[in-house]
């Protein structure tokens, strides 16, 4: 701006101007060091509050996935827990069933043995219906009506004792991901209680349990491979929840270069703005001087 | 020559150093009221009459220090600055909308489908099921609340418009009456400065109402023309502004808005165009921004709506009873959107008649992630971020465009002031040249009242 004339009308305007922007850049200054966010309205960085916006939607929904692979953490581990009490209780008759199938055993005995394969099929039922907050961990994670009938339930069939869901519990573990958390139960148990509800009804009618000693290690099998496969899936959420630990701590440095202040800056800046105010209404208390303190009139 | 001619010399000095005086001291009086331009006597010399040495001094005129270029730059800088302070003020209440820190539409969004997530992981459990119910209010609520704050800011605009327009009425009335007055002094051959100055101020205030063309007729009527072309002003006949309904619902409220028209006899037409200024930024933003921006918060409203309840609704879909579930949200935009759903046993997590099953959680949850065709193939929450980033950067282009206007308009009352601007150092020079003027003057009496003892005294 080049001038001709300069009046006082113009110094003073000019100083009032600097002052005002002065006043509200030391605002903004002092809004962003008291709060320490840079991102105080969307006008501040409009790209950056859409991409905060979508952080702070990821960070959300990861806590939200973090807390399901807890949960389903806890029924992995009760079903592996189950899983290895029903594999020594199948080790355990599958002992009954090779000592009870030699020709020196008597019926008698062997009746004997029956109420013990009876306690072990009755606690396999009940592990079977083991619950996680209620919910039942081979029963498609639902709650109320368990899953498996007892032993003592009148008409109890092994073939129809699973009332359960037939269908997979799937977990979703986010970004879409899902594991699935639970084999319906029939599918992990039935081979084991009707072998062993087999192996009770011969031993009780006094004869050889000589089928049940393979049926009854091929069930066992059956749950160690369900065990694997448990296995497997504890390792895939602790993984996803690792990932998720490292995508949130991303998402919220990510946020953090957007919203957040740089403290030491902010603060060089806010001591900046000050020093140019105090430097500016000092020049202003200058300007006071005028041709009247030169002239005598 | 005459013995008299000094003293008639030393007579009109007098005057014309007091005349001079005169004008610096109105000058000095001046020196801090609004749109004064600085005046200056001429003072000429009184050519010679049959002689050769002139007959003294005469004030003539006095001249306003005008440049009438830089007048007419500062009355449209004026309505461009109006244009852009109002806008940037209205554009920062909308973007106040949607804040970027602490709860809002875009939390909410977010915590409704982080509670989806908990559903399906407990989709049985009633406390979670409450849980999404609570996360669907607070996102119903804040849609609600958002729309109702742009209807009201809407509303007030258009206060603001009807506001500005009878504002508008007093400046045309008062130029107007500047005009005649003006040609009834100036009718003598004299110029009425400071009346002129007046006039210049009123137009000046005009403009920051609307954009006008200013056209000064020979007679010194100044004649005010809208941007469009309608005469506001001809010399003393000053038009009346007024506001007229617009068609009903065009509100985001659903009412009317106001529309500048000027009255012509019984007639009244709507001024037609762009009108400028504070008005023109008013007007604007009440009738496209604001509406843009509650179109956009009602289709992020009803494809929530729409998506939700179609999940919710599915025929596979099983609630808590077994049953098919009901409509999860009700209304037809984001000013009623409410949460129809009042028993968390019905919302349709399941898909199977088996009720711990979670598939219809899933679905939910996974709308979240779901790029929508109503909503131009983004998902839910990025629709929501760019609406909220377009707000912000309207807001921030006008704020910037405010600044360089601010600049201009500094820019041309600097270089006012130093066209016009009275300068206090340069009129106290004046002062002390003109009473040195008057002194000599005076002297020049001392000294032609001694001539004429002297010759008297020869005659004694």
């Amino acid at each position: 701006m080049i001038l001709g004339r300069v009046t006082q009308t113009t110094l003073f305007r000019e100083l009032t101007t600097s002052v005002t922007r002065l006043q509200r850049q030391i605002a903004q200054a002092q809004a962003q060091v008291s709060s320490q966010k840079k991102l105080q309205s969307a006008s501040d960085d409009p790209a950056g509050a859409a991409a905060a916006n979508r952080l702070h939607g990821e960070v959300r929904a990861l806590a939200a996935a973090q807390d399901g692979i807890g949960f389903g953490n806890a029924v992995l581990s009760a079903q592996d827990s189950a899983l290895q009490q029903v594999d020594s209780l199948l080790t355990r008759a599958s002992e009954i069933a090779a000592q009870t199938t030699s020709g020196l055993v008597t019926p008698e005995q062997r009746q004997q043995a029956a109420a013990e394969v009876a306690q072990i099929e009755s606690s396999v039922l009940s592990l079977a219906n083991t619950a996680v907050g209620g919910r039942y961990v081979f029963g498609g994670l639902a709650t109320g009506q368990q899953p498996f009938a007892n032993l003592d339930d009148p008409g109890f069939d092994p073939a129809t004792a699973y009332s359960g869901p037939t269908d997979p519990f799937v977990l979703p573990i986010g970004s879409g991901q899902t594991v699935t958390l639970t084999t319906p139960g029939d599918q992990v148990f039935g081979g084991a209680i009707s072998a062993l509800d087999d192996m009770r009804q011969t031993l009780a009618s006094g004869a050889a349990p000589t089928a049940s000693i393979d049926a009854i290690d091929a069930a066992a099998a059956g749950i160690r491979e369900e065990r694997a496969a448990i296995g497997g899936r504890m390792t895939r959420l602790q993984d996803r929840g690792d990932q998720i630990d490292s995508l949130t701590a991303g998402a919220r440095t990510l946020v953090s270069g957007i919203e957040d202040v740089d403290l030491a800056s902010a603060i060089s800046q806010f001591v900046q703005l000050q020093t140019a105010l105090q430097a500016a209404l000092a020049v202003g208390n200058k300007l006071q001087t005028s041709v009247l303190d030169f002239l005598q009139l | 020559m005459s013995i008299f001619a000094p003293l008639s010399i030393a007579r009109q000095a007098l005057l014309a150093q007091q005349r001079a005086l005169q004008v610096t001291g109105q000058n000095i009086a001046n020196v801090n009221t609004p749109g004064y331009s600085r005046q200056t006597a001429v003072l000429t010399s009184i050519p010679p009459e049959g002689d050769a040495v002139g007959g003294g001094v005469r004030a003539g005129a006095v001249l306003q220090a005008i440049d009438p270029f830089l007048e007419a730059r500062r009355l449209a800088s004026a309505s461009t600055l109006a244009a852009a302070t109002t806008s940037r003020d209205l554009l920062d209440r909308i973007q106040g909308t949607f804040p970027v820190q602490g709860a809002g539409i875009g939390t909410a969004l977010q915590e409704f489908f982080a509670a989806a997530n908990a559903l399906a992981t407990s989709p049985q459990d009633i406390g979670v099921r409450s849980d999404l119910l609570q996360k669907a209010e607070t996102l119903a609520s804040q849609l609600r609340a958002s729309a109702a704050s742009l209807a009201s800011s809407q509303r007030d605009v258009d206060r603001q418009v009807v506001q500005t327009t009878r504002d508008a009425n007093q400046l045309l009335a008062s130029i107007a009456s500047l005009n005649t007055n003006i040609r009834a002094a100036e009718i003598g051959g004299a110029t009425a400065n400071d009346l002129r100055d007046a006039r210049r101020e009123a137009l000046l205030s005009l403009a920051k109402s609307l954009d006008v063309h200013v056209v000064e007729q020979p007679d010194g009527n100044t004649n005010v023309y809208a941007a469009s072309g309608v005469a506001l002003v001809l010399g003393s006949d000053a038009a009346t502004l007024t506001t007229v309904n617009g068609p009903s619902g065009a509100a985001l409220d659903g009412g009317t808005v106001a529309q500048v028209a000027v009255r012509q006899g019984d007639a009244v037409v709507p001024l037609p165009g762009a009108l400028g200024g504070a008005l023109g930024a008013l007007v604007d933003i009440r009738d496209q921004t604001t509406p843009a921006v509650g179109a956009d918060l009602d289709t992020l409203a009803t494809t929530l709506r729409d998506a939700v309840n179609a999940v919710q609704t599915d025929p596979a879909g099983r609630d808590l009873d077994g049953s098919v579930g009901a409509a999860f949200f009700a209304g037809t935009g984001a000013a009623d959107l409410t949460v129809a759903l009042s028993d968390p046993r019905g919302i349709a997590a399941a898909r199977t008649a088996n009720p711990g099953d979670n598939t219809g959680a899933q679905a939910l949850l996974a709308l979240g992630d779901t790029t929508l065709a109503a909503l131009g193939d983004v998902t839910l929450g990025d629709f929501f971020g760019a609406l909220q980033a377009q707000t912000g950067a309207l807001a921030r282009t006008a704020d910037e465009q405010a600044t360089i206007e601010q600049t201009v308009s500094n820019t041309l009352a600097a270089q006012r002031d130093s066209v016009s601007g009275v300068s206090l150092e340069e009129e106290f020079t004046n002062l002390i040249q003109f009473q040195r003027g008057f002194q000599a003057a005076s002297q020049l009496i001392v000294v032609s009242n001694h001539m004429l003892d002297d010759l008297l005294a020869v005659i004694r």
